[in-house]
Formats: C-alpha cells, structure tokens, sequence
C-alpha cells in the first residue's frame, strides 16, 4: 500500500515540556488511521506537525516519498495536505465560499477571483460529501455540525489526499459521528489518506483499520485493527498502551442521597434565548445530579441564567443557596492569566476585603489565597505566579477550588465540563473534590459532554437536547446504573426530538 | 452677506469639495489598515510626511514627481508601522502615536534643514488647474479625481480580488488565515503601506492646495478621518461620504470668513465636537454587520 | 528567598536595565541627528550636558521642564494600566491650566495659601478630570478613547482661545490676570540659591508625592485593582461581577485629574498666570513617560527627567541642531522602549518560573 505521508522521529518542544518525542507515524492511502492517547498524550501535537501548521525541532515529514521542505502550512496544503482541527479554523464574518476558497483562490485576470469557477468547485466538492450548505450564507450563522461539514469541504477543495482530523467527533453525537466515519471511509476509497486523532476507543474499534497509541508524547504501538478479532481483547490493548497504569474501574462508590435531604435548586419550565427551550429539574443536597449534552443544545444558557448573567425568558429557578458556577471556558471566563494565582484565587472577592478609605487588607487576602490552592492542590503553590505559568490541569484546579470555597457547606454548585482539556491524574482530583462538596452538603450540577465522567461521580443523569431534558437515568440501590443507560443509549437520547422532557 | 448666505452658495460647494480631498484619502488609509487587522492612529503623521515630500520634491521637480514622492514616503511609513506592529509586537497604537510624533518633529528638521525655517516651505503651484468658476477647478484637479478612483478602487479591491480577500481575512481571522497558508505579516504590511501611500496623497492634496507646506498642517484631519472610518463601519464608501460631511463642517470655517471672530472659534470647533457627537450616537447603535474587524490588534 | 521578594528583586533589575537601555538609545538618536547635521557629536552631547546638568541654572530648568512630566506620565500610567489610552493630557491640562488661572486670579486679594493653594489642587484635578468624562462616556459605549480624546484636545484648544476672547483674559492681551499673592508655589531657588534663576518650582515636589501615594494606593486599593484586572481579561472580570465599565470610566476621569495637575507648576509655579500656549507638548511626552517608566515611582521620574533633559538640551543647542530635533528622539525612544517592553515583561515571567522551579526541586 502506498505511503502517503511519512513524520520520522519527530520532536517538539514547548519551554520546559516535551510534548512530542522521537515519534514516528505512516500514513497509508484508502485506510483510516486513528491516533490515540489521553489528554496530553501529544496527539494533536504530531498530527499538527504533520500536516505542516507546527514545525518539529527535530525529525521531518514526507509526503509521497518527498520532503516537506519549508515546514510550513502553505507548503502542507500545496502537497495535498489538509487538517481539520479542533478548534476550527473558520472566519466568521466572511462567507462560506470565501472560507472555502481562502488561499487557493481560483484566478481570473488582474487579481480577480475566479467566483463562478469557485462556486462550481465547491459545488462538486459538498456533492461528493453529500452535504448541503449555502456558498453565500455567513460563516457565523452556522451551526456546529455545518461547520465541521465546511471544513472539510475546505479540505477537499485543496485538493487533499492526505486529510487529517482532530477530535471530529468531540461535538457530535453517535449517531452523527457514524455518518462522519461513513464519509471518511468514502473519501478513504477514493484513494485519499485519513488519520483520526481521538481519545474514544470505541470508535476506533469500529471504523480505524491502523491505530497508533501514544503516550507521554511517544507513540507506544502501531496496530491494525481487525473487526474480526475478539474486540475486548484489542480494547484491553489498546487501554493497556495508552494508560499503563490506568485503572478504569476507579469511581467512587456513590451513595444517593435519600428524600430527607432538602431540595436546594429547582427549575421549572426554564426557557433563554433561542437554545434553551424549557427545562425542568431538582437537585437536593448531597446529590450530584449530571447534565449530559453536546455542546450547543441550551447547556451555555441554562448556566448563564444559573450565573446570574442572563435573565430567563421563561420560567423559574428557585434557589435556596447561593450558587457558585466554574464556567467551561477557563482562559476567557474563569482566569486572568496575566494575574497572579493569589488575584485569580479570590477574584472578585475585593469587597470582603475592603477596609477603611478602600484599601484592601492584602494580608488577609493572600492567606487565603494559599489556603484555596493549597486545598484545590494547586501545583506549584505559589500565589505570585502569574496563573499562565500554570498547566491546564493546575488552573481548572484553581477555578474549581475557588469555587468550592466560596459559601457555606450547603450552597449550590454549578460545573461546566469541569475536566475538559485536563490530564487524568489532574481530572480525578477534581472528581474527588466534587464529591467531597456534595457529602458535605451541596446540591451540585455538573454539565458535560463526557459521559464516562457522568457516570463515575454522579447520582442521576439527565440528557439534554434541543433545550429539553430529554431522559434520566439513575442508579440502582447496589450503586450501579440501570442497563438502559449505557452511552449508546444516552448518546441516543441526545438527539431526541421529545418535548417537555421530564425531569425524575 | 449673512451667514446663511454664505452657506448656501457656490463657494461653499466649492471649498466643501476642495477641503474633502485629504479627509477622504486619509480615510481611505485607514480602510486599508484597519480592514487588514491593523489600528492606524498614524494616519495623521503620514499625512504630515506625505505632504512635506510632496512639496520638497515638486518645488525642483514639479507635481507628479511630488506625488510619486509623497507616495512613497507613505507607504514607507506603514509598511514600517505594521512591521514594528506585527513583528516588535508593540502595541499598534503605541507604534501609531510615536510615528506622529516622529513625523511632526521630524517635518520641522527637515522643513528647517532645507528651508531655514521650521514653519513654512516657499510656494509650490501644485497642480495649479484652470477653469471657469471654482467648482470647475476644483473637480478637474488630478489628486481630486485620484481621491475618486481611490475610494472606488479601494471598495472593489477588496470585494473582488483575491488580494482584497486575503486582506479581510487577516482582518476577520488572523489566525484562521495564518493556518490557510496565508502569509498575515506578509498581506498586513501591503495593506498598511497602501494605506499610508494614500494617507500620504491626502497630506500631499492639502499641501499642494494651500499651495505650501506649513508644520502641523494637518491639524487634527487624520483623526477626523479615522473617526470616519469606525463611524462608517469600516466601508470604505461610507467612510467617505462621512469625510465629506465633516469637510462641509471644515469648510465652514473658510467660507464665514468675514464674520464674527468668536463664531469663528466656534466653527473651528465644529468637525470635532461633530465627530464627538457622532461617535456618541453610532457607537451606541452599531450592530453586527458595522463592527470592527474581528482580527483588529489580534496578532 | 520568597518568590515575592524575589518577583521585587526581579523587577528592579528591569528598572535598572530599562534605564540604562533608554538612555542608550537616546544617546545613539542623538548622535546620529547631531551627525546629520555635520557637527560633532561629541561636542554636541559635550554642550548638551553643560547646558542640562553642568550647572545648578540648567539642573533647575531640568527640573522645571520635568514637573508637568511627572504628572502627565502618571496619568497615562493610571489610564494604561486599566487598558486606556488617554492621549487627551493635553486638552485636560489646557482647560485645567486656564480654569487655575481664572479662579486664582478671581480670589480675593489677601487669601492666605492654606486655602488657595488646595482649593485650586482641587480646581486643577477636577477641570481635568471633568475633561475626561466625555471621553469615559463615550468608551463605556464603546467608542475608542484613543480617538475621542484626541477630538477633545482640539475642542479644548479652540475653546481656550474662545474663552479667552469672550472676556477671561486681560484687555487686549492673550492671557489671564495674574493669581493672588499667597497662590504661588514658590521656586525652589528660594531653598536652594544655586538654582537661581531657574523656573523650578516646589510643584516637582508635589509631582513626586503624588506618584508616589498612588503608586502606593492603587493596587491595595479595590478600584485600582479591579481596573487592572479589567484590563487584562474583561471577560473573566464580568462574569465575577466586577463592573467592568465603572472601573474604566474611573480610571479615565482618575487619569483626567492627575493630567489636569500639571498646570501646578506651569501656571503657579512659574508665570503666575495663564496665556495659551502655555505648557503644550506635556500630554504627549506623558505617554512617552508612562511607557518608559512601567508603572515605577523611580521609573517615572527618571523618565521625566530624561525628557526634560532633552527638553532643556535641545535649547542649549539650538544655534547647531534645532530643537525639532530632540521631538524626533522622544518618539524613537517610545518606539525602542515600547520594544523592549514586551521582551521585558516575558523575561520578568520567565525568570521568576525558573526561580519557582528551582525552588520546589
């Protein structure tokens, strides 16, 4: 089979950290190659690097048996190289033919574009994807799953053979994300190159035929998938690569609260803006009651109303505590990464510590600075860090200790994807401090689109989508979840049509 | 005549069309920077700088030579604006604030090292158009035309152009286009340097039509024509249209003359308490579609 | 050592390389200008030395032209450091410096300066501040302040000279009756005789106490804390309710009143009186001020003085090299500064990490 692209002994680094090291990948046309490995692992960062966005400090990349030389993007994509990443790369304000056509702009004489030939191109290009989308409607009046469809179109209409993508299935559901494998697996046919970069092995298992495992910026192995082998033991593998000393099984043994205990937060018929359309739901204290939901289906909003930034248009909350919120998106919401760690510690909280003329007693502001990151086991713990200093896992340590000290043991909190972007060891301890609040007596919400999260801390999950709430699930009384709930099933009910989901 | 008289006449058309020229050339620099990602504060500086080339080389030289001259110095200065922006990483508006000082400064070293003096140049003609009635001379100047095309060609560059495109897209999304393979350091600095050559022909029309170069001459316009710019929502024909208004405003000042000296202090005032006032109305009203690019300042 | 003090330490060493590298290159524009002009350059900083720091006459002129600096490079310090650009110091002091010589020259005849002089510190900071407000209003409608305040130092010009014409000045003349007796600040050649002469005045006194309180007030205080917060992550801010609009608009009208100070010296330190004209140029050698100091009490005055130093030079040259000259040096010295500021501040960060680091291994 021919190798289409060829990263040999790649490094990089970033100031202190390896994040990639010695690594080694091949690309293989018409097969579908998944990279795997946890947060951290250096996935995005090789994959980055082969597709010419990031140039390695040691090693290089062959496209087709010739060096890419520059290492740069503009070279990638004229090689036929293309990524889809993460975070995509779309320009709002311009359309979506602008956005397709950008850098490869098709040319007619003196320096205008080409605009009938581009529409044409593009036309053939979402025909092959088999999606519709309007060559002239605004790149921001997209919603997510058009995007990532434009992205690919982008792709394609570069003329890629090599196409890469990371994490594609993060905001999409099951059953979305098994007609994006179904596409990639055609464009695959076609003769093209495809590598998946993701964290979910179970898709993987279904649609990869290599996958390369990487761990701690190395890669591990290098296997074919076989769809006829025994999947448990290629799984166990594959988990085995990735997490050496993971144990999978480490959930808490969680103990629902019983009827006794007060109902701390009560929504009804909840509706803001245009995403969330009515909500209903109760948690009591000491429960942790899950949100599970693909981004965009009313969670920003239902949170946003919960914070106090934005007013409902219909619809109660009845509080009765206070609620602490750690928001989803830490850099822009949670932190001022220019700040130290002892300001972003108690952001905010100025007014506790006004005296006399307006003077802050900065005393008695930094001992409680230390004592927040000391308990949220921020590391290193030092409060006149500037909090960008930190890693990712330290500063959602940091929110998420902020909030825990803010009120009384019996208050209300609310968590947005409280792990996401954070490494395992990082994650548990988050985990656990949620669990700790919960047995002291609060009634906790978490949102996440992760469901393996979900179902290690939480008592109840409740799905929503569309707005709704659009089924539950619970444990047992051994502390166990019902079999109607396992992630196939709620991944299902995330697209549910159903109105007025019921909350129990 | 009385006040209104004056206003309503022939002359006041004709000084409104004349005294427009600089703003809506400077304006359009500012389209082109700004459009681009880049903060323009300089607009003022450059105007400065392209006006006293101008004069220096067309007083041996002759107009069009003055031109090119002004042109050049123009987009010197903001090829060097974006460079020390984009790649000193200095903040654009610190960058843009010490080119004006450096201009004006550095025009009265250069006015006295060729001239003696540090207020004035001797007279140029400029381009020295006849024709019958003001208006008549007004219209037929060339840097009054080029202003024209300027504007039209500046709105139809970036729609229709891939240069134009590319443009937008270091405005709109920098780091978007950065990972499309366009070169942003590279497109900005075109951009800004384009920008400045036309700000530059702004100061180069003022000078050449008070037939002159005194320091300080631009006198505030630079920033009356960037308020233009994010009032009109960073279009470069609505920019424009503003800049006439305010150059009706400027125009006042000339055309009332001979009356009442405090009305006259009052009028000097007109352009910028109007901008003010303006700034204070729009910005409140501003939508969507009229905001600044969303890759201004963004590197 | 504790990574506070070592963060002190640290930044202190920034202050002394930052001085040292602005005089460098202050040293290198000059150099090059002076030989562009075909004279010598060391003949020329010979002459410039004599005529700042050589004698106690030219130490006092120094001095006098780098009291408004302190004042103007502190209030866009104040405004920078919430995320502003207040590029309006001029305005603010020109309105400031007209409204102390009105109202000092309006009191009565034998008012004792324990009430004059604090009531006008007062007129003083409040026209300033006063001056500002429109440009705080604007911004908190989203209007750029850069530009705004630079509209309202050209109606603050027009407008002094149309004040001036409608009966504020003296007959005939171009500039207000002179202030009360006891309304002067006095020169310091009245402490120290060797400054005879100079225009000098207890204003740098005055300039260098209010540096340092608010340097000292800000970040213990709410306000001044909260607004540079705001300025580095409004986002974050708002969600945790800090108002995000007040802190600017304070900051700015804060920053309006410290500029409008600057007539202290100018107005009652020095002419005893106010014409137009009087003190231009100060707004924006403030913003080169502000960059150059960073927010240090020793940062400020240094730059101060260094631009006086120019300031003051520039005329003991002037037969050679006209003083235009020393404007062209200022906004190099901006523009080298402002350079290595942001290399300045990755090294401040980097460094105290290290420090961290090797500290927990």
């Amino acid at each position: 089979m021919a190798v289409a692209l060829r990263a040999l002994l790649v490094d990089k680094r970033y100031g202190a950290t390896l994040a990639v090291s010695g690594a080694s990948l091949e690309l293989e046309a018409a097969k579908i190659h998944a990279i795997v490995g946890e947060n951290g692992a250096g996935k995005s960062t090789l994959s980055s690097i082969a597709a010419g966005l990031v140039a390695p400090d040691a090693g290089h990349v062959e496209v087709l048996g010739k060096r890419l030389s520059p290492h740069t993007a503009r070279a990638a994509i004229a090689r036929g190289v293309g990524m889809v990443e993460q975070h995509f790369r779309l320009i709002d304000a311009l359309t979506v033919l602008d956005n397709a056509m950008l850098g490869t702009e098709p040319m007619r004489s003196l320096g205008r574009i080409d605009r009938k030939g581009a529409r044409a191109k593009l036309a053939g290009v979402l025909e092959e994807l088999r999606v519709k989308l309007d060559p002239d409607a605004l790149v921001g009046t997209l919603g997510v799953g058009d995007r990532q469809h434009l992205e690919i179109a982008r792709v394609l209409f570069r003329d890629a053979r090599v196409i890469l993508l990371d994490e594609p299935t993060a905001v999409l559901t099951p059953k979305d994300a098994s007609a994006l494998y179904a596409t990639l697996r055609r464009l695959g046919d076609g003769g093209r190159a495809i590598a998946v970069v993701t964290h979910k092995i179970d898709e993987v298992l279904d649609h990869a035929d290599v996958v390369t495992v990487m761990r701690r910026g190395r890669v591990v192995s290098t296997r074919p998938v076989d769809r006829e082998q025994n999947r448990d033991a290629q799984r166990a593998a594959l988990l085995h690569d990735a997490f050496h000393d993971a144990d999978e099984s480490s959930a808490a043994t969680v103990r629902a609260p019983d009827d006794s205990e007060k109902v701390l937060l009560e929504i009804e018929e909840l509706e803001a803006g245009a995403e969330l359309r009515g909500v209903r739901l109760e948690v009591r204290s000491k429960e942790i009651v899950g949100i599970a939901g693909v981004e965009g289906n009313g969670q920003r909003e239902l949170v946003d109303v919960l914070a106090g930034l934005r007013a409902a248009t219909r619809g109660v909350v009845r509080a009765g505590a206070p609620i602490e919120v750690v928001h989803e998106d830490r850099h822009r919401r949670g932190l001022v990464l220019a700040a130290t760690v002892a300001d972003n510690a108690i952001l905010g909280e100025y007014a506790r510590y006004s005296r006399m003329v307006g003077l802050l007693d900065v005393r008695a502001m930094r001992a409680e600075a230390t004592r927040r990151i000391d308990d949220g086991g921020v590391v290193p713990a030092e409060i006149d860090l500037p909090a960008s200093a930190l890693s990712g896992g330290n500063q959602q340590k940091l929110v998420v200790a902020r909030a825990l000290a803010r009120g009384s043991a019996s208050r209300i909190l609310v968590l947005a994807q409280p792990t996401r972007g954070v490494d395992i060891s990082a994650a548990r301890q988050i985990h656990l401090h949620i669990v700790s609040a919960a047995q002291a007596g609060a009634a906790v919400l978490v949102l996440s689109a992760d469901l393996d999260e979900l179902r290690a801390i939480c008592h109840r999950i409740l799905v929503i989508a569309r707005g709704h709430i659009t089924s539950a699930a619970r444990r047992d009384s051994d502390g166990r979840w019902d079999e109607s709930s396992t992630n196939e099933r709620l991944g299902a009910h995330m697209v549910a049509q159903a109105v007025g989901g019921e909350a129990s | 005549m009385s006040v209104l008289g004056s206003i309503l006449s022939m002359t006041m058309l004709a000084q409104t069309a004349r005294t427009a020229v600089p703003y809506v050339l400077a304006s359009q620099g500012g389209v082109w920077s700004e459009r681009a990602g880049v903060v323009n504060v300089a607009l003022e500086g450059m105007m400065l700088a392209g006006g006293l080339a101008s004069v220096a080389v067309a007083h041996e030289h002759g107009p069009v030579l003055g031109v090119l001259a002004a042109l050049v110095v123009g987009a010197a200065l903001g090829a060097i604006h974006a460079m020390v922006t984009e790649l000193g990483r200095i903040d654009a508006i610190v960058s843009g604030i010490a080119i004006n000082v450096v201009a004006l400064g550095g025009t009265r070293v250069v006015l006295r090292a060729l001239y003696q003096s540090s207020s004035n140049s001797p007279s140029i003609a400029g381009f020295g158009t006849h024709g019958d009635g003001m208006v008549a001379r007004v219209v037929l100047d060339p840097i009054f035309g080029a202003a024209i095309v300027a504007v039209a060609t500046t709105a139809i560059v970036l729609r229709a152009s891939r240069f134009g495109l590319r443009v937008r897209a270091c405005g709109e999304g920098p780091l978007a286009a950065r990972a499309a393979g366009i070169a942003v350091v590279r497109t900005r600095t075109c951009a800004v340097a384009i920008g400045g050559a036309l700000a530059a022909l702004g100061g180069a029309a003022l000078a050449y039509d008070q037939h002159q170069f005194q320091s300080g001459m631009s006198g505030g316009r630079g920033f009356i024509a960037l308020a233009a710019v994010v009032l009109s929502g960073w279009r470069a024909g609505r920019a424009a249209a503003l800049c006439v208004v305010f150059a009706a405003l400027d125009a006042l000042q000339v055309v009332l003359q001979g009356h009442a000296r405090a009305l006259q202090d009052m009028v000097q005032m007109l352009p910028f308490v109007a901008a003010l006032v303006a700034l204070a109305i729009l910005s409140r009203t501003r939508g969507h579609a009229g905001g600044p690019p969303a890759g201004l300042g963004v590197r | 050592m504790s990574t506070r003090r070592a963060a002190m330490r640290l930044s202190l060493e920034a202050d002394v390389w930052t001085i040292a590298a602005s005089v460098a290159v202050a040293q290198i524009a000059f150099a090059t200008l002076v030989w562009m002009y075909g004279e010598s350059p060391r003949a020329m900083t010979a002459l410039l030395l004599e005529g700042t720091w050589g004698s106690a006459y030219g130490v006092g002129q120094v001095l006098f032209k780098a009291t408004p600096l302190l004042f103007t490079g502190l209030a866009v310090h104040v405004a920078l450091r919430a995320g502003l650009f207040n590029v309006g110091a001029e305005g603010q002091l020109a309105l400031s410096s007209l409204a102390v010589g009105v109202v000092g020259a309006w009191l009565p005849a034998g008012t004792p300066a324990m009430i004059a002089l604090p009531l006008l510190v007062i007129v003083a900071a409040l026209v300033g501040a006063l001056w500002a407000s429109p440009a705080a209003a604007l911004r908190a409608v989203g209007a750029h302040e850069v530009i705004s305040t630079i509209l309202l130092n050209r109606v603050a010009d027009a407008l002094v000279g149309l004040l001036l014409g409608l009966g504020l000045s003296l007959k005939g003349g171009v500039r207000t009756p002179d202030v009360v007796q006891h309304a002067r600040l006095s020169r310091l050649d009245r402490f120290v005789p060797a400054l005879a002469g100079s225009a000098a005045s207890t204003a740098v006194l005055v300039g260098i106490v209010v540096i340092a309180v608010t340097l000292w007030i800000l970040p213990r205080s709410r306000m001044g804390r909260e607004a540079e917060l705001v300025a580095q992550n409004d986002e974050a801010c708002a969600v945790e309710r800090i108002p995000v609009k007040w802190r600017r608009a304070q900051a700015l009208v804060l920053s309006g009143a410290i500029a409008g100070l600057a007539s202290l010296g100018t107005v009652l330190g020095y002419k005893g009186y106010y014409e137009q004209g009087l003190g231009v140029g100060a707004g924006f050698t403030g913003l080169a001020v502000a960059i150059l100091g960073r927010g240090r009490l020793l940062g400020i005055v240094f730059a101060a003085v260094l631009f006086g130093t120019l300031a003051q030079g520039g005329l003991a040259i002037n037969a050679y090299v006209p003083a235009e000259a020393m404007e062209v040096i200022q906004g190099l010295v901006i523009v080298a500064v402002a350079l290595g500021d942001a290399q300045v501040r990755t090294w401040l960060t980097d460094s105290l990490g290290a420090i961290v680091v090797r500290k927990t291994s």
